[in-house]
């Protein structure tokens, strides 16, 4: 007979985020065990190298968590975190010069458009207040329900109120940020473009209500870390997080399907393990918590016995809309190099190794054609390739000694993602356009062809390609192949994500938490930001006591009745 | 490193750092020196090239999205004594292994098959179809040579080598070890001829006794037919794949405040003194420590990372004349819809590990690997293993597609004649025929994806496979036991102060045995004074008492 499997806390997926959940709660000292169902974990952080020496990432590319406290709370450089800096950090007259990929060359990035966007970004002023813009937008749990949200308490319009009160109006509130963009920027392509990116990084250009969380998402990657990638990718970020958390003790069981979430007397208890799950004992025992890192789907409509929640929640939870990102991912291998086509090189445009950014960006027309196709369901893709809008990541972030390819007389492009209709929601039913997998590939290349000239069969070794619908069966925490799981959309967004009863992370189940990017406050991203917020929640709750080392999010309000998560803590510090 | 518009924005791992150890390369052999030196209480760092730490312990989505291979290491032979799963208790929770009965088939394209189980028993039934004669010499030898294997081989992989001289003595001690002095100075080839007359029978176990890079002709390394045959019937799998181990590994060292650093490709052993004193990596930072172990292959780690003018003359000299191995591997990885399912008279055959097919008669292979040596591969002659590996483990496949995944594997050069550009997709489809010929449901429209890797792929992947060499050097006398990597060397100190080498060019050698690093942890815990929280099996000690005191 086998132990017993017992711990404080059990978290159900070792992605981004239940991994640095778990490196959060061991840090505190408790004892905590993960249970991934892949044969490696990282979620969606991850490498593949599906031929010697070629380097693809199917999913995360770039380091957008760079003002969490997590960098500092769990001293991840002193497990390996590095990072591979790319030249676009240095100022963002360097952004700038690369300027806007239009359907007939380059359109110029303006001084209007820069300073426009530095202002309402925070970077403006001085001292910059970016960081702390960024930290009120993700890094702060949602408001407890019994305080009513306001433009004076949601965190980032205090930032604003504190550092811009020229931008503070009650009128942000009710933006989209296309709205924001033609206030503060000048010329259309750079607002399709930062629209385009906000859409890839959380909120759209489009979502009204969302103008601030869109910009904010954008900046993450943008003026704050410069399309910077970790050292060995986001995985090698993710290897700093898991290792902190394997030093502090916690257990990690790769290749641990869980099947359910046990229930005893409306508490959760533990979680039982698929029957081929690869440890001797099938029930894993969690004395104070169970923490689901996975799908908001899967848990509650997989996970959990129906008996043990209510019809109505399960309606709700299964309504959540997935739209507005589900990623068609495209990685090139070829024998030269891409090059743009010369209508998009020369000087003060980009050099070819610089290439990236989204195409094309003429008019919001394209991208509202592109709505309509996508989340309207007018069918993928039916705009004309030439007008099929998609996003490539930047070709340059890769040095040296950390390359994206090896393979002697080779070059790996990608990803370039376009968006399609989640699966479920397709034309023709679930997963129709992945019986066609072949033609929407080759609008795919036709459509990059606009901007690039050898993509052709010729120069074409491989073309790698995940769909939302294989994403979703390769990761099951990527729903619907979303980048973020669910839609971010004000409906979706802080209070109210992904449901208002499940806002803060917690559940109707006593002792079973949330912790992934569908789940909760702020969504998508490899953040640390859910840990960081859920933090708050757990110290509320009694179920830990973090060290000197913890500090909370100032504008967090404390649940009335609870421990407030801001006592003993070392407040300001790191704010200040 | 340029400075961000905003200042800086978090902490990194520093530019230069001390350490007391150094290891150099992630596969199992510095895995487990970093986790026994880790949790004897010193400052330990390992340094691996790639994005994944595991080396030979590779798991991975080669044929994406969605399916995940072995790419490496599949067949653990040496689960029942590596210390390492006993001293960090890497069973049951954090590990499970599965160790199929039906161990090794093989199949002929007549219909007609053989099958070498775990249980002897269950291959002699198989082997009484062929040749009771057989059938029973081969019940008989596995009998004595699992004592050799159990009593000296087994236990000896983990204590530094003797010289040929100080075997001879020792092992005059008992009986057994007699045996093992004269099945030593046989050639595998002898060993199968003198005992066996069936022809497939021969074949079968010259391929099992050879395939991992014995020369079947070479006298001296007779006693690896009876490490083989033992070791090759009880192969284990490690569930939800190789890199579990390394998974595991990592975990161990970490919890015991080991650090890793991947993606960090060590280009340079800094020297003072004629003393190695840290590393350099590609990235341009500097770690320095007490000792550094490599576990890379010689010429990487003298010629390359210490550099020719460091070596003194005779190390220098024997680095040279280090061979690597004859032969490497090419495999084809596919998905099908169906798991392959064998014609033959053995229903067994389908629950087989590993199934070998291609192959006809004893001449027949060696020819095949004649050709091999020779640097050709003859399309119309030539055959391989195959395993499907979610037969045996369910996580490899996570695609809406459903299906399994299985891989081919061949013996194969490294420099092929005609070139691996035109070779490898010709050996492809010649694969593809042979192998659905004895499993008729292996069609083309039953393989749905499929990809091949060449001995120069394994390179890419892990340039310190030299030529594609998956043990980082050839086995032959002059190169094993104490004379791997050579005298000076092989037991993990080197000539230069402060290096150590413990990776599969180290004796015992390569395959993922664990040996290497192991003995390379307790030099170095010997040498630095720290208290070694481990002790040697109980086989180990057995060993040790008999044959050593
Ligand atoms: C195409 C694409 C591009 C992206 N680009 C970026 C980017 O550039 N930068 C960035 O920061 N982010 C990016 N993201 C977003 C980011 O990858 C995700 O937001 C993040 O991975 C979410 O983390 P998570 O931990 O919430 O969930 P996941 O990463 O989905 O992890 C959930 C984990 O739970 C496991 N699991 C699921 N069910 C079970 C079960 N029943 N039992 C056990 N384990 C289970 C899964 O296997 C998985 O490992 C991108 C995402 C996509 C899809
Ligand atoms: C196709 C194939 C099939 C195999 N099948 C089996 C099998 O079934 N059973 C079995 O037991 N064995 C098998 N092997 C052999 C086994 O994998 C190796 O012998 C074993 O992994 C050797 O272990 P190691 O730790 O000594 O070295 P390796 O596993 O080679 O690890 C060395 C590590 O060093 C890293 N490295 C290289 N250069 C540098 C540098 N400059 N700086 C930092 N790091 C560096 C590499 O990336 C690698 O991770 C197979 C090998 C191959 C290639």
């Amino acid at each position: 007979m086998a132990q017993e499997e017992r711990y404080d806390f059990v978290i159900v997926g070792g992605g981004p985020n239940g991994t640095a959940m778990a490196a959060y709660l061991g840090k505190c000292g408790a004892s905590v065990c993960v249970l991934e169902e892949r044969p490696e974990s990282g979620g969606a952080c991850e490498n593949v190298e599906p031929m010697p020496g070629v380097h693809i990432n199917p999913h995360a590319v770039y380091m957008y968590a760079g003002p969490a406290p997590g960098f500092e709370q769990l001293e991840l450089h002193k497990y390996g975190f590095r990072m591979n800096w790319s030249p676009l950090i240095e100022t963002i007259a360097k952004q700038q010069e690369v300027g806007v990929l239009v359907s007939d060359g380059v359109a110029p990035i303006t001084n209007k458009d820069i300073e426009g966007w530095a202002k309402i970004c925070g970077i403006a002023s001085d001292p910059p207040f970016i960081k702390e813009l960024l930290r009120a937008t993700h890094w702060c749990p949602p408001h407890p329900p019994e305080v009513e949200v306001t433009a004076e308490n949601i965190p980032y319009m205090q930032v604003y109120k504190k550092h811009a009160p020229d931008i503070w109006t009650e009128e942000l509130l009710d933006m989209t940020m296309f709205d924001l963009l033609d206030e503060y920027c000048e010329t259309e392509p750079w607002k399709v473009l930062t629209a385009a990116g906000a859409w890839y990084s959380g909120a759209a250009g489009h979502y009204e209500g969302v103008a601030v969380p869109a910009i904010a998402g954008e900046a993450l990657v943008t003026v704050y870390s410069g399309f910077s990638v970790p050292r060995g990718g986001m995985h090698g970020y993710f290897h700093a997080i898991i290792r902190c958390a394997l030093s502090h003790g916690v257990v990690i069981r790769t290749c641990c399907p869980v099947d359910e979430i046990l229930i005893e007397n409306g508490r959760a208890v533990g979680v039982r393990l698929r029957d081929t799950a690869t440890t001797d004992e099938k029930k894993v025992w969690a004395n104070k918590a169970v923490i689901s890192g996975t799908g908001i789907h899967p848990t509650f409509l997989k996970l959990i016995n129906p008996a043990h929640t209510s019809s109505s929640l399960r309606k709700k939870v299964k309504d959540i809309s997935l739209k507005g990102g589900c990623c068609w991912v495209s990685h090139f291998l070829t024998k030269e190099p891409l090059m743009p086509r010369a209508k998009f090189l020369g000087p003060g445009r980009m050099e070819p190794g610089e290439f990236g950014g989204a195409y094309p960006c003429d008019s919001r027309d394209i991208y509202y054609e592109h709505v309509a196709d996508v989340d309207g369901r007018k069918g993928a893709p039916s705009v004309p390739p030439e007008k099929l809008l998609w996003m490539a990541t930047h070709s340059a972030r890769f040095p040296e000694s950390d390359p994206q390819c090896t393979m002697p007389g080779a070059h790996v492009a990608g990803p370039y993602y376009t968006y399609v209709p989640p699966p479920d929601y397709e034309a023709g039913g679930p997963g129709t356009i992945d019986h066609k997998k072949d033609e929407v590939n080759a609008i795919v290349r036709k459509a990059v062809s606009e901007v690039i000239e050898n993509l052709d069969d010729d120069n074409l070794i491989a073309h790698f390609v995940s769909t939302p619908w294989e994403s979703e069966f390769r990761n099951t925490g990527i729903l619907a192949g979303h980048f973020g799981g669910i839609r971010h959309c004000a409906d979706q967004w802080a209070e109210l994500r992904p449901i208002p009863e499940l806002a803060r992370y917690r559940t109707p189940i006593e002792g079973l938490y949330l912790c992934n990017q569908t789940s909760g406050h702020p969504g998508a991203l490899c953040l640390m930001a859910i840990p960081y917020n859920l933090m708050h929640i757990l110290i509320e709750d009694g179920l830990v006591e973090p060290g000197k080392w913890w500090y909370p999010s100032p504008w967090y309000i404390p649940q009335e009745g609870k421990i407030s998560a801001a006592l003993n803590s070392n407040e300001g510090e790191s704010y200040a | 490193m340029p400075e961000p518009m905003m200042g800086k924005i978090f902490d990194e791992f520093p530019d230069e750092s001390e350490w007391d150890v150094i290891v150099i390369g992630g596969g199992p052999n510095g895995l487990i020196a970093s986790a026994y030196l880790a949790k004897a209480g010193l400052k330990v760092i390992t340094i691996e090239r790639r994005y994944e730490i595991g080396g030979g312990l590779a798991t991975e989505e080669i044929l994406f999205p969605g399916y995940y291979s072995n790419i490496h290491a599949i067949y653990h032979m040496m689960v029942d004594y590596m210390p390492v799963l006993r001293d960090f208790d890497l069973d049951r929770h954090a590990l499970l292994w599965t160790k199929p009965n039906s161990q090794t088939g093989m199949v002929f394209e007549d219909g007609k098959s053989l099958l070498l189980s775990r249980m002897a028993e269950d291959t002699k039934d198989s082997m009484m179809k062929f040749s009771y004669t057989d059938a029973n010499a081969f019940g008989k030898l596995m009998w004595s040579w699992r004592k050799i294997v159990d009593d000296i081989l087994g236990p000896a992989t983990y204590i530094p080598p003797m010289s040929p001289l100080d075997i001879t003595m020792a092992m005059q001690k008992t009986k057994i070890g007699q045996e093992m002095l004269e099945l030593a100075e046989q050639s595998p080839l002898e060993i199968i001829t003198d005992n066996f007359e069936n022809d497939r029978i021969r074949a079968l176990l010259l391929y099992t006794s050879c395939m991992w890079g014995l020369d079947p002709r070479e006298t001296g390394i007779g006693m690896f037919v009876a490490l083989m045959l033992q070791r090759g019937s009880n192969k284990c799998y490690c569930e939800g794949g190789s890199h579990k181990l390394a998974g595991a590994m990592v975990r161990e060292i970490s919890r015991y405040g080991g650090k890793i650093l991947d993606t960090a490709e060590v280009t340079n052993i800094l020297m003072e003194n004629g003393r190695a004193i840290g590393v350099q990596l590609a990235e341009g930072r500097t770690l320095r420590a007490k000792v550094i172990m490599s576990t890379l292959d010689p010429h990487t780690t003298f010629f390359d990372l210490v550099g020719t003018e460091n070596l003194p003359g005779d190390l220098k000299e024997s680095v040279d004349g280090w061979k690597y191995d004859k032969w490497s591997y090419y495999t084809l990885h596919v998905v099908s819809k169906e798991p392959p399912q064998y014609k033959c008279d053995d229903p067994w055959i389908n629950d087989a590990f590993m199934n070998i097919f291609g192959l006809d008669g004893m001449d027949q292979l060696l020819s095949h690997w004649d050709n091999v040596v020779a640097g050709k591969i003859d399309m119309n002659n030539f055959g391989g293993h195959a395993t499907c590996e979610s037969y045996f483990d369910p996580h490899l496949v996570h695609s809406p597609w459903g299906g399994h995944v299985s891989f081919f594997q061949m013996h194969a050069p490294y420099e092929v004649e005609g070139g691996w550009e035109k070779v490898g997709p010709e050996l492809e489809d010649a694969i593809l025929t042979k192998w659905q010929k004895v499993a008729p449901n292996m069609t083309r429209e039953n393989i749905v994806r499929k990809c091949y890797e060449t001995p120069e792929g394994i390179e890419i992947r892990l340039p310190n496979m030299r030529r594609g060499a998956i043990k980082h050097g050839d086995y032959k006398p002059i190169q094993l036991g104490c004379f791997r990597p050579n005298q000076d060397c092989s037991s993990s100190a080197t000539p230069i102060e402060g290096l150590y080498t413990c990776g599969a060019s180290n004796y015992p050698g390569g395959m993922v045995l664990g040996g290497s690093g192991y003995i390379g942890a307790n030099k170095v815990a010997e040498d630095l004074g720290v208290i070694k929280w481990w002790k040697p099996t109980k086989e180990m000690e057995r060993y040790i008492k008999t044959y050593l005191e």
